[in-house]
């Protein structure tokens, strides 16, 4: 657009009109949707993308599954072309077709002003289950996608605003709870509609032709943005490695190396001397390495730096092929989340050789799922919970850690204990901070969650992903890592046993398993710490008189 | 009653307003400083004196109607009661965990409110109700005196309590709190089934816990205050106006403050739509700027824009009804209002980058801004704004000299010589600042929701919004302002344009296809005998009350649900369409499932009594006019000073061109050059600004 056309209040309601439109949508999911996992532990993402299938701008939704995004709308373009009509809506989940796992399941749909294409309404969401060998379909230690589940690669759902009946019965009849995962998919429709009526009042106030200037200008503006930041950072390059504890088949560390070059305005991340592929379901597909990386980088920024696509051409992700960042088929991604979270703590800890004033010392290591799925009562009615524990930070350049938080990775949120015992044949008998578990440092890591959850069913299967039990968050500058996780489990009547990080094993009635999240990393030596800040912890209880002493040499 | 006057209060961290309604439809308005070491005294100095301007009794008052930002001052300060938690064994950290949400995504910088019961003062108790409301473990009331016990001798005043699922069964909680409140006569005890009785462990706790944190303050308030209208011969019950801007008995904000956090701007707010109805103008920004903050509410098609959650936070704060992380839940009905921490009384300096700062420490009504003379020496918005001319050396009728000289001493001293400015740059920049500050609550109602501030009405009150509002206005290119009669006081108009109201929930719980019809009616009727009494004891048995019942219905498996007014005849196909065409009209689709009866609401409202009418307004007739009749004034960088026409609110009777100043004995309204000025008959002035 030329510069005379120029109008910065136009500029500032646009961008804002997008960013509340993809926030009306993720309200409109939460308030709709029909799965624990969607509408409490909000599991879910919302964006918008221009007529490119550039993101113009997301929802406060899990960051996770936003910067993945560019490469499922490539496929969407490349498998449909110009062969999209009005009312069509596309869905997708294979990994190896745009998609991360298979539980999430991508919704597209192509947004038409006066007979063009002019952009996507975009809803993804992780279903409570989409079949496969065990309840949830999130387990950890597969073997092949092919018995992670359903596999939907991209097809059209509607065509011109009509169901293909054929797709609907394939998915009710391959997933164990059908009500929940088709009315999920209704609320991931009913999204994407209200966002195109949305989007195309913006098109009929302001025309196609003002309208993408605009857009062009945004995008262009999250890239300067972003240049001028990484031109401020000195030029070199800049490698950490972090651990996954094992694949839940073998106990061999799994690192995650990734090497930051800043070069002038561009940064290039590149994660070569990452573990090759593994066997087990924490590969990760490519799409989901970049987002984890883009996430990453975007929390080094400003908060003013708009989160759409010219924010990514600022940097370049590179992973060797056949490795866990880059797998072949048929690996096994279902649990690839960990994988995730730990890219995520790598490319941190890269970037706190940069800017080490921007930068958090590590969290928790990414959420616990704990997922127990079985049959309850006379009719054997299906259940599954899918439960995600969340978190810690680690300490930062001029504050402690924070307790009882979301990865900065997602922007999630807990189930609550009321609504879970209301649904299903579970009890939680604890839910609090972990106490002692945050690193030490002059700003220590936030303390680790534990919650406990007692099996009321005749039997269910559990799954249980954990990490960071052998290779605990890391401090930074000084500052110690955070309490290792540990899994627990009591059969009915006996004592509590540790059980391995990632399990999948069958429970009955009166079983208690017990998680104990990692705690936070501490940031700065521990010999700084603030007295003050002492004392008020060991008032708290959030560490204990032994703690202080050994670590601090505080007396109460 | 046909001589009976209501009178409206509303107290402001600076002046405290009031509006008398005559029974002939006239008004009587006053405004005196704030009272601050004790609220109440402004309150009944005031009553006292409207009702001697007003030549009536004070057994012809037949209610007074109080908006109060103790609760909110309360919170602001953390200046709340020492508070303690007691919950169910195992679950004490549920009110700092939270939700776990993070108001931005990508800031690492983030500080999470600290609990306002720090984790010492969280104890545990044996017991536990299932979901299903059966009891796994009795509570021994031993153990909850005994932790009552350790609070007491840590100095707590205030314990919320909160158990798992007792909304459902609430004998465990009902136990504990009749047990403490016995034990510890002078303990304030909050129990959560009192307020909020529904399911969610986190937004319940929360909601109790800041209910008990406010509760000692506001209880010892609203009691010196009753007994202080007493004193005066006033009989009158004392209704407060609550955060969804109804009007609601002292009785029940003593018991429940947590939802009269709001109380005052949200009258302020709900005003404003009723002021914009009796104009037909259903779309309209109201904006309320005070002496310590400023407020700005979306009334769209004439519905002021409310919601059912609330978080209150430092800084500024923009409701998102997505975003849930930013500071302490209230799960309560609330208008919807965006305020930032600027206001008249804020306080200019620079920083140590040299930067012009303006607020949010705020110099109140004591000692107040230089120019008042009580001892005040930082240079505030109002010291400014007497610096260039903009406001009269006397304010509220005359009641306050102002000394120009000390404003311009101390914007000199603070702002000018530090920064190398003349006191007139200095002066207009304070003025930049503190219009850019309003102009953000503006945004966060407007433009931050993708709607353009340019396509409303701005609605401006407050002691100190007039002389802002067209500099706001034209900061975000909004043409038209409206000020209504009297904008000083508005807010406490609002509260006499309002209706006692209560509100009433059951669960219902059942399935659209098995609810028995008949049940439902008798539950209607059970409601309809409870807000009877609810008002009989409030000594209005037997009076006139609309009562308005909605459904909360879902689809089977969501949580949210979406009211649906009852239809009188309780048909289930009728239920069933009304329900499907609500939840499409909002989602623009329906399912095939079963659909799913939550509960049911009422809101009961009392039909009869005078309330003021913003269409038949009879203004106040200004008690002072202007001592001169022109004066110098610093209009902008652009137009400098100017020899400026001041004319008194009465005086304007035709369309007049700016610039100009109008002085009334509630607020001075400021006109700039290039604008024009159009008053009507009843007291309200447009403005359309170039």
């Amino acid at each position: 657009m030329a510069e005379s056309d120029f109008d910065p209040i136009t500029f500032a309601v646009l961008k804002n009109a997008l960013d509340t439109i993809v926030d009306d949508m993720a309200y409109a999911v939460m308030r709709t949707a029909r799965s624990p996992i969607v509408r409490d532990v909000l599991d879910y993402s919302v964006t918008i993308c221009d007529r490119h299938g550039r993101i113009l701008s997301q929802a406060k939704t899990v960051a996770l599954h936003l910067g993945a995004v560019p490469d499922a709308m490539d496929v969407v373009m490349q498998r449909f072309g110009s062969g999209l009509s009005p009312g069509d809506v596309i869905i997708l989940n294979d990994p190896y077709a745009g998609g991360m796992h298979l539980p999430d399941i991508f919704m597209f749909k192509p947004v038409f002003f006066r007979g063009d294409l002019c952009g996507y309404t975009v809803v993804i969401a992780h279903h409570c289950d989409v079949g496969g060998r065990v309840p949830g379909s999130n387990a950890s230690d597969s073997t092949e996608i092919f018995q992670e589940g359903l596999r939907l690669p991209p097809m059209k759902l509607f065509r011109g605003g009509q169901r293909d009946e054929n797709v609907f019965s394939i998915i009710e009849a391959n997933v164990r709870l059908p009500e929940l995962v088709l009315g999920d998919l209704e609320a991931q429709l009913a999204t994407c509609t209200l966002g195109e009526r949305d989007l195309l009042k913006l098109f009929d106030r302001y025309g196609q032709a003002e309208l993408e200037g605009y857009f062009n200008r945004l995008i262009d503006y999250g890239e300067a943005l972003t240049r001028k930041a990484i031109a401020s950072w000195p030029d070199g390059s800049y490698s950490f490695t972090d651990y996954i504890d094992g694949d839940g088949f073998s106990q061999d560390p799994i690192p995650i190396r990734c090497t930051l070059t800043v070069k002038g305005d561009h940064l290039y991340a590149d994660f070569s001397g990452s573990s090759p592929q593994v066997r087990g379901a924490i590969n990760s597909t490519f799409s989901f390495v970049k987002s984890s990386t883009y996430l990453t980088i975007r929390c080094a920024l400003d908060q003013d730096v708009p989160n759409n696509a010219g924010v990514y051409r600022c940097i370049t992700v590179t992973a060797p092929e056949g490795s866990i960042l880059n797998p072949r088929m048929p690996a096994p991604v279902a649990a690839r989340a960990l994988t995730g979270y730990r890219i995520v703590d790598t490319v941190m800890g890269a970037l706190a050789q940069i800017v080490p004033d921007r930068v958090m010392a590590a969290g928790e290591g990414g959420n616990t799922v704990v997922a127990i799925g079985g049959y309850q009562g006379e009719e054997r009615q299906p259940f599954i919970l899918v439960d995600m524990i969340n978190g810690a930070w680690g300490g930062r350049a001029n504050q402690d850690g924070i307790e009882g938080v979301t990865n900065p990775s997602q922007n999630m949120s807990n189930l609550p204990v009321e609504t879970l015992e209301s649904r299903y044949p579970i009890r939680v008998e604890s839910y609090g901070l972990r106490d002692d578990s945050g690193g030490a440092g002059q700003f220590r890591g936030g303390l680790g969650l534990t919650r406990s959850y007692r099996l009321l069913a005749d039997e269910a299967v559990l799954q249980l992903r954990a990490d960071r039990t052998e290779h605990p968050p890391y401090g930074l500058f000084g500052g110690l890592p955070g309490a290792p996780s540990r899994n627990y489990i009591a059969e009915p009547g006996g004592e509590l046993k540790p059980l391995p990080g990632k399990a999948t094993l069958r429970i009955t009635a009166g079983t208690l398993i017990r998680h104990d999240q990692a705690g936070g990393g501490g940031y700065g030596p521990v010999e700084s710490r603030e007295v003050e800040r002492i004392r008020a912890d060991l008032a708290d209880g959030k560490i204990s008189e032994a703690s202080a002493r050994a670590l601090y040499g505080v007396t109460q | 009653m046909a001589d009976s006057v209501r009178i409206g209060v509303d107290v402001g961290g600076t002046f405290t307003d009031f509006v008398l309604l005559a029974g002939d439809g006239s008004t009587f308005t006053l405004k005196l400083p704030s009272t601050p070491e004790d609220p109440g005294r402004a309150v009944i100095d005031g009553v006292a004196t409207l009702l001697e301007r007003a030549s009536v009794g004070p057994r012809a008052v037949s209610e007074v109607l109080h908006g109060t930002t103790v609760g909110s001052n309360t919170l602001l300060q953390k200046a709340g009661a020492k508070c303690g938690l007691i919950t169910t064994a195992g679950f004490r950290d549920v009110l700092e965990i939270g939700r776990v949400r993070t108001p931005n995504m990508f800031d690492l910088t983030w500080k999470k409110p600290e609990p306002l019961v720090p984790r010492r003062w969280r104890l545990e108790v044996r017991e536990r109700i299932a979901a299903d409301g059966s009891v796994l473990e009795t509570l021994d009331v031993q153990d909850a005196i005994e932790a009552g016990r350790v609070l007491v001798g840590q100095g707590i005043q205030s314990v919320a309590i909160c158990f798992l699922n007792s909304y459902v069964n609430p004998a465990h909680e009902r136990a504990a709190a009749d047990a403490l409140s016995h034990t510890f006569p002078d303990l304030s005890v909050t129990a959560s089934i009192d307020v909020l009785p529904s399911m969610g462990e986190y937004e319940r706790c929360s909601t109790t816990v800041v209910n008990a944190y406010v509760v000692p303050a506001l209880r010892g308030y609203l009691a010196r205050l009753e007994a202080g209208l007493r004193k005066i011969g006033i009989e009158a019950p004392l209704l407060i106006g609550n955060s969804n801007g109804g009007l609601s008995t002292a009785a029940a904000a003593q018991a429940k403050p947590v939802f009269f956090i709001s109380s005052g701007r949200a009258s302020g707010a709900v005003g404003a739509a009723r002021l914009g109805a009796s104009i037909g103008i259903p779309d309209l920004i109201a904006f309320d700027m005070g002496g310590t903050t400023a407020s700005a509410t979306m009334v769209r098609g004439g519905d002021v824009g409310r919601t059912h959650e609330y978080e209150f936070r430092d800084g500024i704060s923009t409701p998102s009804r997505f975003i849930k992380a930013g500071g302490y839940m209230m799960r309560v009905p609330t208008v919807d209002v965006a305020e930032v921490g600027s206001g008249a009384g804020s306080i200019a300096a620079l920083d140590e980058g040299g930067l012009l700062r303006v607020g949010p420490r705020s110099a109140g009504a004591v000692p107040g801004p230089a120019c008042y003379g009580l001892g005040g020496s930082h240079a505030t918005v109002t010291d400014a704004n007497v610096a260039l001319g903009l406001l009269p050396t006397r304010l509220g009728g005359g009641a306050l000299e102002l000394d120009r000289e000390a404003s311009v001493a101390a914007i000199s001293e603070h702002v000018a010589v530090p920064s190398g400015l003349s006191v007139d740059s200095a002066a207009q920049g304070i003025r930049d600042v503190v219009n850019a500050n309003m102009a953000r609550a503006i945004r966060a109602v407007t433009v931050e929701r993708g709607l353009d501030p340019r396509d409303f009405l701005l609605v401006a009150f407050g002691g100190s919004g007039p002389v802002h509002a067209c500099d706001v206005a034209a900061t975000l290119g909004m043409k038209r302002v409206l000020f209504p009669a009297a904008p000083g006081v508005f807010t406490a108009a609002g509260m006499l344009a309002g209706r006692l109201e209560h509100q009433f929930l059951r669960p219902v719980g059942m399935h659209l296809d098995r609810l028995a019809l008949e049940v439902l009616g008798s539950i209607r009727r059970d409601m309809e005998a409870e807000a009877r009494n609810a008002f009989g004891a409030e000594g209005r048995v037997s009076a006139a009350i609309d009562f308005a019942f909605s459904l909360e219905m879902r689809f089977q498996g969501q949580e949210a649900s979406l009211p649906v007014p009852l239809p009188a005849n309780l048909e289930r196909d009728l239920l069933r369409e009304r329900f499907l065409e609500i939840y499409r009209e909002t989602y623009g689709y329906v399912s095939r499932d079963r659909i799913e009866v939550v509960s049911i609401r009422l809101a009961a409202t009392l039909a009869e009594g005078q309330i003021l009418d913003f269409a038949t307004l009879r203004p106040a007739v200004a008690t002072v006019s202007p001592e001169t009749l022109r004066r110098r004034a610093y209009l902008g960088r652009e137009a400098g000073w100017m020899d400026v026409p001041v004319r008194s609110r009465n005086a304007l009777t035709v369309i007049m061109p700016g610039p100009f100043i109008v002085e009334g004995d509630d607020c001075t309204i400021v006109v700039p050059v290039g604008a024009e000025a159009r008053p009507d008959a009843a007291g309200n002035l447009f403005v359309t600004l170039p």
